[in-house]
């Protein structure tokens, strides 16, 4: 496909599509004044706030014991969730793009369904399986156990998933599921088979194909459903609060903290720690606007093909 | 025999694509599967490549008499050239041709320097080695086009698989790469099956055509063969224009209107009535009767443009339409116009029986 070079016409040319100016300037206004009141401001304030109380609470805030645990435990779960999603993500997406079978439509519906449900519904659903009254809790006192050494070994190991940071890996996986795998189904749908087909006719295995051909087609697509993934996992807070139990120092993520810290009445702190979690959540922005900005390239690269 | 198909059946859902297909192609032949859109030439291909699998059982694929019937695609050793190219779009020129041996297990893998040196003389042969280090995006069709094929050809094939290989190109360069198609089968002697739905191409490049039809083989030959004979009505008709004139056939020839044409391949069916095939540049064109043997028609439309002028007659007696081909000193020399009366006659006509429609 050649581009064609119009005359561009320089000067008072009006296009058809083209408003007055008043008409731009108003609309161009209301936007910016949108975005600075419920965007800038709010996001300026987070940091205003909390260097209320100076510089030294705001370090305190953010390295006192339990906003340490709380950060580490985010960046836990994001390290364990993200990973496993990414993983899930490209398989499902795999699956879903590149072969016909039967339910095909059923498993796009389950995809999205983390996206459709409400978060706290999500924790809900774990607390109902693997509470102390849920399925797993009520299968430890079961006196006619299925797999007697399942049940032996729940015991001896005191396996707690809900309130416990097994429980908030589980509910963070099952709320950011779908950002890897929507990313990737429609690129790789777009893509075809054609070229994995080249790959096995010259004679690549599967392996060789997905890591030669696969991959390095979707890279940019999955590092962008990577980075929302991440920014939804650090930032979740429905589906963890209903599964964590809020124990301090243990069970609390960044935003859990934040929770407890305001109810406290301490608002320097929660908006500090809040502060962090803004920071990261800057620096996945900008991360993805660079992923956005390389994608862009490279589309534009095949769109001329 | 370097390609032998036996009974292929291959359906999807309700669609047959492939109902009970053999074909055999000798070693170093160049062969054109040649047919209509969903007449099951592509899946006769990936089947033949391993890229689909048969759906019966009894079905075989054999690669120089070895059973290759259950074998993947990628222990297959065919090359194929995808109708879109395929190329790896985040790979350079170089790496696509090279991407065959590079994948190959160490044991077999040819070392860098003879990778290089076997894409060079593949790049020379394609004659694109001043742009090794692009990307497919940057060139053109039949650039990309001529790059699947080295690709191809650089894992060193036993047999070469040429999907609609100069479909998405314009009129010219197809032309063009046909006749380097056909240049480098010559001097690589490499058995090739191509597909096709281009009838010219197929005529002019194959050494021999196989016309596909619902999933089955209609015919196969030399393009002359398939061309001076086809087999079947719709054979005839798939390989150039033709006219339909019902009529009855009679004692060794054939009655329309008032007129009788002689029938080279007599047919043994007397008085019956029948559909005659007549090709275009058959059709002489008399101003005046020469005794029985033509019938008066009405110019319709005449069209000069172009190698040959296109004349569109009607029939005086029930007023069939057809069309007619002259030369252009023909033309000049009668310049009929439009709504004159000239007298027909046909040669080479050819009858099928009266049920077969097309």
């Amino acid at each position: 496909m050649s581009a064609i070079h119009l005359p561009s016409r320089q000067g008072n040319s009006r296009h058809s599509t083209t408003e007055p100016a008043w008409v731009r300037r108003s609309l161009i206004a209301i936007a910016l004044l949108f975005i600075g009141a419920f965007l800038v401001v709010p996001l300026a304030s987070v940091f205003a706030q909390a260097f209320a109380k100076g510089a030294g609470y705001y370090w305190q805030a953010i390295t006192e014991p339990l906003a340490v645990a709380s950060i580490k435990l985010t960046l836990l779960t994001a390290a364990v969730a993200v990973p496993l999603n990414c993983v899930f993500g490209v398989a499902a997406a795999w699956a879903i793009a590149k072969f016909e079978f039967r339910g095909k439509s059923l498993l796009l519906t389950a995809i999205d369904l983390p996206f459709s449900i409400s978060p706290v519904i999500s924790g809900l659903i774990y607390v109902l399986v693997f509470g102390g009254q849920g399925w797993l809790g009520l299968y430890r006192d079961a006196d006619h156990p299925w797999f007697p050494w399942f049940q032996t070994w729940l015991n001896d190991h005191d396996i707690k998933i809900i309130y416990a940071v097994p429980g908030i890996i589980l509910a963070t996986i099952f709320v950011t599921f779908p950002f890897v795998a929507r990313e990737l189904i429609p690129l790789m749908q777009a893509q075809g088979r054609s070229e994995e087909e080249a790959a096995r006719v010259l004679g690549a295995s599967g392996w060789q194909t997905f890591w030669r051909v696969t991959l390095p087609n979707i890279k940019w697509g999955l590092l962008y459903g990577i980075i929302l993934c991440n920014a939804r996992a650090m930032g979740e807070f429905g589906a963890v609060s209903v599964v964590s139990g809020h124990i301090r120092g243990e069970t609390n993520t960044i935003p859990l903290h934040v929770e407890v810290l305001y109810d406290g009445y301490d608002f320097a702190g929660a908006f500090a720690v809040a502060s962090v979690l803004t920071f990261l959540a800057l620096v996945t922005l900008a991360v993805k606007t660079w992923v956005e900005h390389k994608n862009a390239a490279l589309n534009a690269a095949t769109e001329n093909s | 025999m370097s390609v032998e198909v036996r009974n292929l059946i291959k359906k999807f859902g309700n669609f047959t694509a492939l109902d009970n297909v053999s074909l055999k192609v000798e070693s170093g032949e160049l062969v054109a599967l040649l047919g209509p859109s969903g007449s099951g030439k592509t899946t006769l291909l990936r089947i033949i490549a391993g890229l689909e699998f048969p759906d019966n059982p009894e079905a075989t694929v054999a690669y120089y008499g070895e059973d290759v019937t259950r074998v993947s695609a990628s222990h297959r050793k065919a090359g194929f050239a995808f109708q879109h190219y395929a190329l790896f779009r985040h790979m350079s020129v170089f790496e696509n041709i090279a991407f065959g041996l590079r994948v190959r297990p160490a044991a077999t893998r040819p070392s860098d320097a003879e990778i290089r040196q076997r894409v060079d003389k593949l790049l020379k042969l394609i004659q694109l080695e001043p742009l090794a280090k692009r990307f497919p995006s940057q060139l053109s069709g039949g650039q990309r086009q001529r790059v699947a094929l080295a690709r191809a050809l650089a894992v060193e094939p036993k047999v070469l698989l040429l999907d609609e290989p100069f479909g998405a190109l314009d009129a010219k360069v197809r032309k063009e790469l046909r006749r380097w198609l056909r240049q480098l089968h010559d001097e690589i002697h490499i058995t090739t099956l191509f597909v096709t739905h281009d009838q010219e191409e197929a005529l002019e490049v194959a050494d021999r055509v196989a016309i596909l039809r619902d999933g089955r083989i209609e015919q196969i030959g030399t393009p002359e063969e398939i061309y001076d004979h086809p087999a079947s009505p719709f054979v005839y008709d798939f390989l150039g224009n033709v006219n339909l004139f019902s009529g009855r056939v009679k004692d060794g020839g054939v009655v329309i209107g008032e007129t009788e044409f002689e029938l080279p391949g007599k047919t043994g069916e007397v008085n019956a009535a029948a559909v005659a095939f007549v090709r275009p540049h058959d059709i002489r064109i008399t101003r005046e009767p020469s005794g029985t043997k033509t019938f008066p028609a009405r110019v319709i439309r005449s069209n000069a443009a172009g190698p040959v002028a296109n004349l569109e007659l009607a029939r005086l007696d029930g007023g069939d339409s057809f069309t007619v081909q002259l030369s252009k000193e023909l033309f000049q020399e009668l310049q009929p116009k439009a709504g004159e009366q000239v007298y027909v006659e046909l040669k080479n006509v050819r009858v099928f029986s009266d049920d077969y429609s097309i």
